[in-house]
């Protein structure tokens, strides 16, 4: 493994080599640096060519010129990179940090949320096949793959902020509204949830009064201005997660875990009700990064020593409830500070950007400032993104159903639930491995016509600029950081197949 | 083609307008003063003169009636370009996203109003000519004027400001582009403080006044000397006292006067999102960088300036997006950004004006103009060799110019006009006068038949082909020959789309055209037509030539009386429109749209954009 590791690596680097010349060659030949100069009717004209030609050293062959960024860039082996200077005279390392940075935040969220979604929905596809679920499944996903983003991204400004803004002033939901919402959103759970019609009907018209139930509530306490989840709440939605954890890993039945699940759940309970004042009152990063570890460990110490022979099955059970109750607690104290935030900022949702500019608030108004900003970009990218991860997975997914230890777990009378999620959706991961790593290289790419369409300055936006100005060195610090993550990523992915399919790594 | 030699080279682009300087002077008739904080666009452009406590006329700042600092903030976006450092005077951060940021933070002698005139800052300080030969103008900074960390603003400024621009005993034949490989010890976009005024500032160390000589005596002697950066931090930077920089200058000692270039260079540029300590960057101007003000892909906010001691900003904040043209209209309508001015399309235009009452659209017409220059190269139809003034003449009468601004301008602001004149716009005030003076209105219509006649008469065979050269990727212009080339097939002209991307590089100076269709962009000086219209000069691209014009231009440019610079004008307008130069077209539409709770902001017709007295704006 190791020797398949080096010579990855090797190959890699000659291919990283290669491909930074051709960039480089392909970079300075694609226009002229002065051409704005040249245009100009200004006086000091001359003066501007000639300071210019000098900065960017176009008096140089450009070989010479990529021997020097070559230099400086394989200066980063020993922790000092030199990528630089770009067209205004500012580093490229610092633009680069930067740019990575903006991408990150911008694209991350919304690729484990495309993934997350998009898996979901690709294995209730497969195992509705030929359901009108899957139907409209499939031809949803095809819908928004084939959306133009700048397209979606401009309706999603005008009726996600502008119009949502507005409404937000005084936030109603009318009758007819109500009734609307809710029979769609039951229609299509129903549909989710498949069986014979008289169950169909059933789930209708059961979601169809919770939903419009709800919708009410809201609309009564004006739950958009002042929304909270609240304590009560929260003990409901960590109960409700304990028993869905349960019912997902190793059934009531195991005594075992069922404890560790228990344990876990009234330890997160009493914690959050314990610190839940301090958190609303003095906020910080590491503080909550510590409450969060902290329900982690008891999660897995209560699976560990509670968990018997079934110990796998309680830790794991433990841990994915404790983070679920984290997320809830996260909600919680988000959605508590939601009206002092709009106290601030009274159109909360905005078009554009990555911060509100010279905004001052606590750390519960800076983190909600950061997660509206990403709110649009982040539909954006998820919904475009979603298609292919649900069609990779069904396909896959089919794949794996129709085998033939799928047909003998199922004969041996393993309940259908159990059949999908612990024999065949672990399999159908596989081929889904290599997409995820190849998306995530391409993550650091950024997405050009989101950023530039959210005004985010990202590594997209690094390059198209570089690009227009004919300027190699932004242009060769974006593909080293690009082409290094392709080059880590695949390898992250080969490993990850061993690991997903020990037959390959024997 | 150096372009140092004559004055006039202040940063800003080409064209001027000698009109300008008139606009400024001539209040004698006040008559409406325009209602304080009125922003009618209307009112802006038509030039009462309405002399005020800023002595200048209603193109400059109005009393707006701020007598304390608005606690809050305004939002403007100039573009999507990034700030990127203290000094926008550098090649490298010279930007018009940085100028605009860079008029909030310094003030200097004088300053552009919306209709291009040169207004005199009062409060900074005065200028007076002391002598015309050879032109001395003696500048006196107010007491008042202080940095925002207290330090005067002196000579010393002014001292540094000059030495930047490399003059000749440090860099010698730089400035005055003697020396072809001479090197630039600082790296100023300008040299024409160096250049016009080889012996720069005269006075005391750390005085409040001094004195100014110029090598010639030049109309445009105001825009040369322009707001200056703060020498006392470039010198303590440099590990020098501010005075003894001051005193190293003005004793042209080259030695210690080259340890502050570094500094100055590359100490006032960062790299995005990192201030420095602000003591570095003082203010002289309304506004000053606000610690932890800059995101790096976001915005650049401002605050107040409590130093100032002139009319206080506005709002305490002042924030400067940075948001790409197609993004500035939905941004607007949700509030993220409060005062655009996007391109001027007509699609931007019917965007905003549907986005209802919360937003106020203003349109108006900019100091950038749009003509056709003849090719005057003997080799071509249309020089005096061949077809001449007749064959011009028939081009001229079948060229559609008023179809072409109501099909391509009025939709974007419904008051636009055919331009008749070339030094002077249709919104200044004096533009009737000289239109008066020097055409009788034969080419506002078109008129086939006297088109053939005319052709007829030169004796050029038709058809006669005629490529139109211009830069490619601009739609309004492919729809303008298009206009041109349908009216003008029936005189008998073969017009052809001759774009092409590098038009500037090449046609245009290899004169590989019969008809060149651009723009100038005018800057606000007297005399830089010059270059447009004299033989041999560098921007003369059709090498045209006519002596009486080249005798009018000298004068004007040898004269600082108004009411000779406005005769020559008139004389230079009717030989241009006798010989046919080109023809004007239309100045080019401009639009800015804001939220109609912002007060005070008013469209300039200027490149200093409608941020040009941001300092006043007020959100209510």
């Amino acid at each position: 493994m190791t020797k398949f590791i080096a010579k990855r690596l090797g190959i890699s680097l000659v291919i990283l080599l290669l491909g930074s010349a051709l960039l480089y060659i392909l970079t300075v030949n694609s226009g002229d640096p002065l051409q704005d100069l040249r245009e100009s009717n200004s006086p000091n004209r001359e003066n501007l060519i000639r300071q210019r030609t000098l900065n960017m050293r176009l008096d140089v062959p450009w070989y010479l010129r990529y021997f020097t960024w070559l230099g400086g860039a394989s200066k980063c082996l020993i922790g000092a990179c030199d990528l630089g200077k770009n067209i205004a005279g500012q580093d490229v390392t610092s633009l680069v940090v930067n740019a990575a940075g903006s991408t990150l935040r911008l694209v991350v969220l919304a690729t484990v949320l495309a993934i997350a979604i998009g898996v979901t929905l690709g294995v209730v596809s497969a195992v509705r096949q030929y359901s009108g679920f899957d139907y409209a499944t499939t031809f949803m996903a095809f819908v928004f793959f084939s959306l133009p983003v700048f397209w979606a991204a401009v309706l999603l400004k005008n009726y996600a902020a502008i119009k949502f803004n507005n409404w937000l002033v005084d936030p109603t939901f009318s009758p007819v509204t109500i009734v609307v919402t809710a029979l769609i959103a039951a229609f299509v759970l129903q549909a989710a949830m498949g069986g014979n019609a008289r169950r169909r009907l059933i789930t209708f018209a059961a979601s169809a009064v919770v939903f419009a139930g709800v919708m009410f509530y809201f609309d009564a306490v004006t739950w958009f201005r002042y929304p909270s989840i609240g304590l009560p709440i929260y003990i409901l939605g960590v109960l409700g997660a304990g028993v869905l954890v349960l019912s997902m890993t190793s059934g009531f039945d195991n005594k075992r875990v069922r404890n560790a699940v228990a344990l876990t759940a009234v330890v997160a309970i009493g914690g959050y009700a314990a610190v839940r004042g301090l958190l609303m009152e003095s906020p910080s990063t590491p503080l909550l990064l510590l409450c969060g570890l902290a329900g982690l460990v008891v999660a897995f110490l209560a699976g560990w020593f509670l968990g018997g022979f079934s110990r796998k099955q309680a830790v794991i059970a433990s841990f994915v409830l404790a983070l679920v109750a984290a997320f809830i607690a996260i909600s919680d104290l988000l959605l508590s500070n939601w009206s002092g935030y709009l106290k601030l900022q009274s159109r909360p949702i905005p078009t554009i950007g990555s911060v509100t500019p010279n905004f001052t608030a606590g750390y519960w108004g800076h983190t909600i400032d950061t997660l509206t900003h990403l709110l649009l970009p982040t539909i954006v990218l998820t919904l475009v993104s979603i298609a292919s991860y649900t069609r990779y997975t069904r396909a896959s997914m089919l794949d794996v159903l129709n085998q033939d230890y799928i047909r003998t777990a199922r004969s041996k009378g393993i309940s259908e639930g159990k059949v999908v999620t612990r024999h065949a959706l672990r399999n159908s991961m596989i081929p889904l491995a290599t997409i995820v790593a190849f998306d995530f290289a391409g993550l650091i790419a950024g997405a050009v016509v989101t950023e530039t369409v959210f005004g985010w300055q990202g590594m997209g936006n690094l390059f198209r600029q570089g690009l227009l100005q004919i300027d190699p060195n932004p242009v060769m610090g974006f593909y080293l950081v690009t082409g290094t993550a392709a080059v880590f990523m695949n390898m992250i992915a080969d490993i990850a197949y061993a690991f997903l399919d020990p037959r390959i790594s024997r | 083609m150096k372009f140092r030699s004559k004055g006039a080279a202040v940063l800003g682009l080409a064209l001027s307008s000698a009109l300008m300087l008139g606009a400024c002077t001539s209040g004698q008739d006040p008559e409406t003063t325009p209602e304080p904080g009125t922003s009618d666009s209307a009112t802006m452009q038509t030039s009462e003169s309405a002399p005020t406590e800023t002595g200048g006329t209603t193109g400059c700042l109005q009393d707006v009636g701020i007598t304390e600092t608005t606690d809050g903030q305004v939002s403007f976006t100039a573009g999507p370009g990034n700030w990127s450092g203290y000094n926008s005077v550098t090649s490298a951060t010279y930007s018009t996203y940085n100028s605009v940021i860079a008029n909030q933070m310094f003030s200097g002698f004088v300053y552009f109003g919306t209709d291009g005139t040169i207004c005199e800052d009062k409060d900074f300080g005065s200028l007076e000519v002391v002598s015309e030969d050879p032109l001395q103008v003696k500048y006196t900074i107010s007491d008042a004027a202080v940095w925002s960390d207290g330090t005067p603003v002196t000579i010393n400024d002014f001292l540094l400001d000059y030495t930047a621009q490399n003059p000749e005993w440090l860099v010698p034949g730089y400035a005055n582009g003697k020396d072809e490989k001479a090197e630039p010890l600082f790296d100023h976009v300008s040299n024409s403080f160096a250049a016009d005024a080889p012996e720069g500032p005269e006075g005391e160390v750390g005085a409040k006044e001094f004195t100014v000589t110029f090598a010639n005596k030049n109309p445009d002697y105001k825009l040369i000397v322009t707001a200056p950066l703060p020498a006392h931090v470039a010198a303590k930077q440099s590990g020098l006292e501010p005075d003894a920089l001051a005193k190293a200058i003005l004793d042209r000692d080259a030695e210690t006067v080259k340890k502050v270039a570094k500094f100055w260079n590359t100490g006032w540029a960062y790299n995005p999102g990192e201030l420095p300590d602000l003591a570095q960057t003082p203010s002289s101007g309304r506004y000053i960088l606000k610690e932890g003000g800059w995101q790096a892909d976001t915005a650049l906010t401002l605050v107040a300036n409590d130093k100032y001691w002139g009319k206080p900003a506005g709002m305490k904040n002042m924030i400067f997006r940075f948001i790409d043209d197609a993004q500035m209209a939905q941004a607007l309508q949700n509030g993220d950004v409060q005062v655009i001015s996007p391109q001027a399309t007509v699609d931007t235009v019917a965007q905003l004006k549907n986005i209802g009452e919360s937003v106020k659209v203003d349109t108006n017409q900019t100091l950038t103009w749009e003509h056709i220059d003849f090719n005057f190269r003997d080799t071509n139809e249309f020089s005096d060799a061949k077809g001449g003034l007749a064959l011009r003449e028939a081009f001229a009468l079948c060229v559609p110019r008023q179809s072409i601004v109501d099909s391509l301008i009025k939709p974007i602001n419904p008051d636009a006009v055919v331009m008749n004149a070339r030094e002077r716009f249709p919104f200044q005030d004096d533009y009737a006068d000289v239109v008066k003076a020097s055409y009788d209105g034969r080419y506002d219509a078109v008129d086939i038949e006297a088109a053939k006649a005319k052709i007829a008469e030169s004796g050029v065979a038709t058809p006669v082909n005629v490529r139109i050269g211009y830069r490619a990727g601009n739609q309004r212009r492919a729809e303008t020959v298009a206009a041109i080339q349908a009216s003008c097939k029936d005189a008998g002209f073969n017009v052809t789309d001759n774009s092409s991307a590098d038009f500037f590089e090449k046609d245009l100076v290899n004169g590989d055209y019969e008809v060149a269709l651009f723009a100038w962009a005018g800057s606000g000086q007297i005399a830089s037509g010059q270059n447009i219209y004299s033989t041999g000069l560098p921007q003369n691209y059709g090498e045209y030539s006519n002596k009486d014009v080249d005798a009018a231009w000298k004068t004007l440019a040898g004269s600082l009386d108004k009411t000779v610079q406005e005769e020559q004008v008139k004389v230079i307008e009717k030989l241009l429109w006798d010989t046919l130069y080109g023809l004007p077209i239309y100045a080019h539409p401009g639009v800015v749209a804001y939220d109609s709770r912002v007060e005070n902001v008013r469209p300039t017709s200027g490149q200093d954009g409608v941020s040009w007295n941001g300092s006043q704006w007020v959100v209510k």
